[in-house]
């Protein structure tokens, strides 16, 4: 330990380039990343600065700064586009950025960047060993887009406003044709437009209680064994039962 | 420079270096991409982009690439550049040297700077139109850049700016010529920046400023079309220079004749009638001709809220209109006028987001909406929304903005995205100190974006589960003698359905008297009060939806262990208060929370308790009775001391009777307004009221719930269910009330009124920091009983103070206010007094 700090405090930067990558092998990132800090100015336009920085961005992110690791790993790969650490540079840049999305409910801009990321780093690696992982953290990104759009379509159900709901819906349903929260999604689409119209105003009643039963038609075609099933066919028979009031009118 | 256009791969040989530059080849070599070795295309990509990488780097000139030799599929490359100068000295002149640092900083003419082309250009354009702006309209800047020759390795340039400010240009006068109608006066007075040198004059400055002097030639203009002269133009304008250094300004204005309103047609309205348009527009057939009230008829650049055609549709869905108007006859001095109205399709919100939320989670923003999917456009909501997001107190309000993306003229739809910017939203106190005999220490926490499910999930403490949008506090405070505990939490949406908020708060305290024989709190005698409160608000639609009803019971429990003071007459014994309190507020203010720019903020509540004596079968009038006579007895210098000693101990009991259950009516209002007066310079005038009643009159007034006017208004560490009502300029809690005969108690008034006038002034609105000066005037006052009341016998101050507010630390301030009438029971002014305020946060 002494030795370190003699080493961070003195001024030569051939000794701290040592030490560093010494602790750097041993897994001690935080350490040897103060030490690289000191150096990485010096060393830039030098030779050995393409190891410095490799290692550089790989103390971040073994410290889990993936803001600054995907940061590093992407300059890294800027700076050597020959480098034999090229793959692995950018693989770990566009994961840093995995890693920075934030849980779904939250602002997804980074969730977005992180898909781009991981689709630029598979476009430039079509046979890569890491893309299944890849390819993995987009599927998981994108299912964090398609919850966070349902769970909003989900939340205006809840609070009573059907309009914003089915609206909602329909823009999730036409965003994510292949979500797997396409059976729910269509279930409270239903359920929000019966609602609409079981508590419509007269003169719209008959318009809504039609698209209602629409709804309850492309649930069941599109799910014929949905586990909705119970409470959809009783929503369909009080839909069937309202709309026996017009037909006898006209 | 490429040699030859063959594009072709060759195998990079050798790559030289020259010119000249401080950096060592290999340095060079290495920033530019290329590598000796490698194959490249000549001409290709690389060699450019190796240009461009250089160029990025911002540190040399010149950059050249040449091929110097090439054969057998090998070429060997030269990159030609020179270092670019750096700033070493600078000299500017013409100026104070108190402005150097601020030239220095402004345009970045830091020692060591590359100096470019680009660099030279930019400040000398910046200081020019500086100087102007300040009414130098004769300022002339040189940069002058000067090789310093005896350097060694980088080159370096000194650097000269010459700036030559001229005279300041004063306006002598202004001449108005052809102007028959119009009096010279009015003209002048439209020309809002431009004005003629004035002794008198404090607020304007008479400077010539060539941007304000054409903006109110427009205003000139203006002035005509607003009284008909539809025609009116400046022939010309010109300026003299003075031999006294200042100008003189002729100008020449031709009026033309004065027009009236003709017949005014619709066109192209199919949603709204001629008449209702018209209603709007407030121009008649036969109205003087006024181009200004015609222009804010159909839209209002001055007030974007304001009452015109363009909001009407674009309020309404119709996001797309356009509103002309045309002038299709001018016979007779009569215009005709054609408004065409394009109204387009009435456009729904398609998708609505909000971005920006990285701390609060989706769910607390998006209900807070008022444009939602699928709904029709109109600016009014979403003008309110952005109010209402800010009003969360998450999000900076200066910071949040409405976007709007893909509008789409042809399906009538458009995109709406929030961007919001997070804050700090919770708060710590941490504090110890010496005060009232001994230390006291504080530890206040408040969170006010908790999230209480996630209590017990470790990964979302970042520092604390946060983002569900409730509110969770904390505090305890303790000292020799006192101690309270209080915990409060607070849910804005009840189950998640409906805007319902539940609060609920629960607060324990407990006092010793002072032992003067020991000097240290007596843990004998004792007040314990233990308070629970649980309360519903709800936001309602009617009359309009800025209406907030709440309602709540809380349940108070007081227990005296031979504790008396002056506020109790039974020194043991207990105490029970259960009431209802029904609040109705209304609040309209906007945009920031913490410096609101107009609006206004009422409430009105009552706290009740049951009326316990009406079948409780007690006869108070009886016990009041008898209390009298115990008292007179006690009172009595004649009486023995044990006669005293057993009147006493019968009045505590009788008072123990009529406080068993606290049997009483409250009643409060406040209101507040916000207006602006110029920019963000806002008055906030505030009255406030309170009454406490009894129900039963023989059974009194309690001594709980009463009101403390005097002081910062901070809430008091007990817990009787007093209020502390603000009154700056007079010591905390001093302003207690005076019976008939001039005898004053100090157990808190049933009555006060308080009426406070304030002018608020933003020196920052920054979201790291807000802070604002305010100076006020102020009085109150506070009275027992109705007969004493007399609202205009008031405690007098005024005063100045000022509040910072930071997102982690809350409110802070301090008020200096004088006090110009003379406390309860003295003679002389009060005088001034200094108030510090903390936490209160609005």
């Amino acid at each position: 330990c002494s030795e370190y700090q003699k080493t961070l405090k003195a001024t030569d930067i051939g000794p701290k380039f040592k030490l560093g990558e010494e602790l750097y092998n041993e897994g001690e990132y935080s350490k040897a990343n103060r030490l690289f800090s000191q150096i990485v100015p010096s060393y830039r336009g030098k030779p050995q600065a393409e190891k410095l920085m490799y290692m550089y961005a790989q103390t971040q992110y073994g410290m889990k700064n993936y803001i600054a690791s995907s940061y590093q790993f992407e300059r890294f790969a800027d700076s050597y586009p020959k480098s034999e650490k090229l793959e692995e540079a950018s693989f770990l840049s566009a994961k840093s950025y995995y890693m920075r999305s934030p849980v779904f409910s939250k602002d997804q801009t980074e969730t977005k960047v992180a898909i781009e990321k991981l689709q630029l780093f598979i476009n430039q690696f079509p046979k890569s060993e890491y893309l299944t992982e890849a390819s993995g953290y987009i599927q998981e990104l994108d299912g964090k887009l398609e919850r966070k759009a349902y769970e909003i379509a989900k939340q205006y159900n809840t609070i009573s406003d059907y309009k914003a709901s089915i609206k909602s819906f329909d823009n999730f349903l036409f965003a994510f044709p292949g979500s797997s929260l396409r059976e729910d999604a269509m279930f409270y689409k239903l359920d929000a437009s019966y609602k609409l119209a079981m508590n419509s105003v007269e003169r719209k009643k008959q318009e809504r209680l039609e698209s209602a039963e629409q709804y309850y038609k492309d649930l069941m075609t599109g799910f014929t064994e949905t586990q909705y099933v119970d409470q959809a066919s009783k929503m369909h028979e009080d839909i069937v039962e309202e709309l026996k009031n017009y037909s006898t009118k006209s | 420079q490429i040699g030859k256009p063959t594009g072709e791969k060759y195998t990079i040989s050798e790559i030289t270096v020259s010119g000249s530059s401080s950096f060592s080849e290999q340095t060079i070599v290495t920033y530019s991409g290329l590598r000796k070795g490698s194959e490249i295309l000549i001409p290709g990509d690389e060699i450019s982009e190796a240009i461009k990488k250089l160029w990025k780097s911002g540190l040399f000139s010149d950059i050249e690439i040449y091929i110097k030799d090439v054969h057998d599929g090998v070429a060997s490359l030269e990159i030609h550049l020179y270092d670019l100068p750096e700033l070493s000295d600078l000299k500017i002149t013409g100026v104070k040297k108190g402005k150097f640092e601020e030239i220095i900083e402004e345009n970045n003419l830091n020692e060591g700077v590359k100096v470019t082309e680009n660099l030279i250009t930019t400040t000398k354009n910046y200081l020019e139109s500086k100087y102007r702006k300040e009414g130098f309209y004769t300022t002339k800047v040189n940069v002058n850049v000067i090789p310093v020759n005896d350097t060694l390795d980088k080159p370096y340039v000194n650097m000269v700016v010459a700036i030559d400010k001229g005279e300041k240009v004063k306006i002598k006068d202004i001449n108005f010529i052809g102007n028959e109608v119009l009096s010279d006066r009015t003209l002048l007075g439209s020309m809002k920046n431009t004005k003629e040198k004035m002794f008198v004059r404090v607020w304007k400055r008479s400077k010539f400023i060539e941007d304000d002097y054409k903006t109110d030639l427009v205003s000139v203009i203006d002035t005509y079309k607003e009284n008909g002269y539809r025609d009116a133009r400046i022939v010309s304008d010109s300026i003299f220079v003075n031999n006294d250094k200042t100008i003189s300004i002729n100008i020449n204005v031709e009026e033309g004749e004065q027009y009236t309103f003709g017949e005014i047609d619709f066109i192209g309205n199919t949603v709204y009638t001629d008449q209702y348009l018209n209603a709007i527009l407030r121009v008649r057939k036969g109205d003087t001709y006024n181009g200004v009230l015609l222009e804010k008829g159909i839209a209002d650049e001055t007030r974007p809220d304001g009452q015109d055609i363009t909001n009407l549709y674009q309020n309404n869905g119709y996001l797309f209109s356009t509103i002309n108007s045309v002038e299709t006859n001018a016979d007779g001095r009569v215009i005709d006028m054609e408004i065409r109205i394009s109204e387009g399709k009435p456009v729904h919100f398609n998708e609505v987001s909000v971005v920006g939320n990285d701390k609060t989670n989706d769910h607390v923003i998006y209900r807070e909406l008022r444009t939602r999917p699928g709904e029709l456009y109109s600016k009014e909501n979403v003008v309110r929304t952005v109010r209402e997001l800010s009003q969360l107190g998450f999000f900076d309000a200066e910071q949040l903005t409405p976007n709007f993306n893909n509008p789409n003229p042809n399906e009538g739809t458009i995109d709406m995205e929030y961007e919001v910017v997070e804050t700090g939203s919770s708060q710590i106190e941490l504090q110890g100190g010496y005060g009232g005999g001994g230390f006291i220490g504080t530890l206040g926490l408040s969170f006010n974006n908790f999230s209480l499910r996630n209590l017990f999930n470790l990964e979302s403490y970042k520092p604390l589960p946060m983002g569900d949008g409730q509110k969770l506090s904390l505090r305890l405070q303790a000292s020799q003698f006192y101690r309270t505990y209080s915990f409060s939490f607070s849910e804005p949406w009840m189950g998640g359905k409906k805007p319902v908020q539940f609060s609920t708060s629960i607060s324990y305290s407990n006092q010793f008297l002072y032992d003067s024989s020991t000097g240290e709190a007596d843990t004998d005698r004792r007040f314990n009060i233990l308070g629970v409160t649980v309360g519903l608000a709800k936001r309602l639609s009617v009359p309009d939806d800025f209406f907030t009803l709440s309602q709540a019971v809380s349940f108070q429990h007081y227990n005296l262990k031979n504790y008396s003071t002056g506020l109790f007459t039974f020194a043991d014994g207990y105490s029970n208060s259960l009431a209802y309190t029904i609040g109705l507020t209304r609040n309209n203010t906007w945009n920031d929370p913490v410096f609101p720019l107009g609006g206004s903020n009422f409430s009105v509540s009552a706290k009740l308790s049951l009326p316990y004596s009406l079948w409780n079968g007690v006869d108070y009038e009886a016990l009041e009775i008898e209390r009298s006579e115990e008292e007179a007895i006690y009172n009595d210098p004649d009486a023995s001391a044990a006669a005293q000693n057993s009147a006493y101990t019968r009045m505590g009991e009788i008072d123990q009777e009529r406080f068993n259950w606290l049997e009483f009516y409250k009643v409060k209002f406040k209101g507040e307004w916000y207006t602006s007066i110029i920019g963000k310079l806002v008055l906030k005038p505030t009255i406030e009221l309170g009454y406490l009643g009894a129900y039963n009159q023989a059974r009194g007034v309690i001594p709980f719930e009463r009101f403390y006017l005097g002081g910062d208004g901070l809430g008091s560490y007990s817990l009787d269910g007093r209020e502390a009502i603000a009154l700056r300029g007079y010591p905390n809690q001093s302003i207690q009330p005076v019976d008939t005969n001039g005898n004053t108690t100090d157990d808190g008034a049933a009555i006060y009124n308080k009426f406070s006038l304030e002018l608020r002034y933003p020196i920052t609105l920054a979201a790291s920091a807000k802070i604002y000066a305010l100076t006020f005037v102020e009085g109150g006052a506070a009275f027992n009983t109705f007969r004493d009341y007399n609202p205009f016998q008031l405690k007098r101050s005024a005063g100045v103070g000022l509040r910072v507010f930071m997102p982690a630390f809350g409110l802070l301030g301090i008020d200096f206010g004088y006090g110009f009438d003379p406390l309860p029971g003295q003679t002389e002014p009060n005088g001034w007094e200094t108030h510090f305020i903390i936490g209160q946060q609005f």
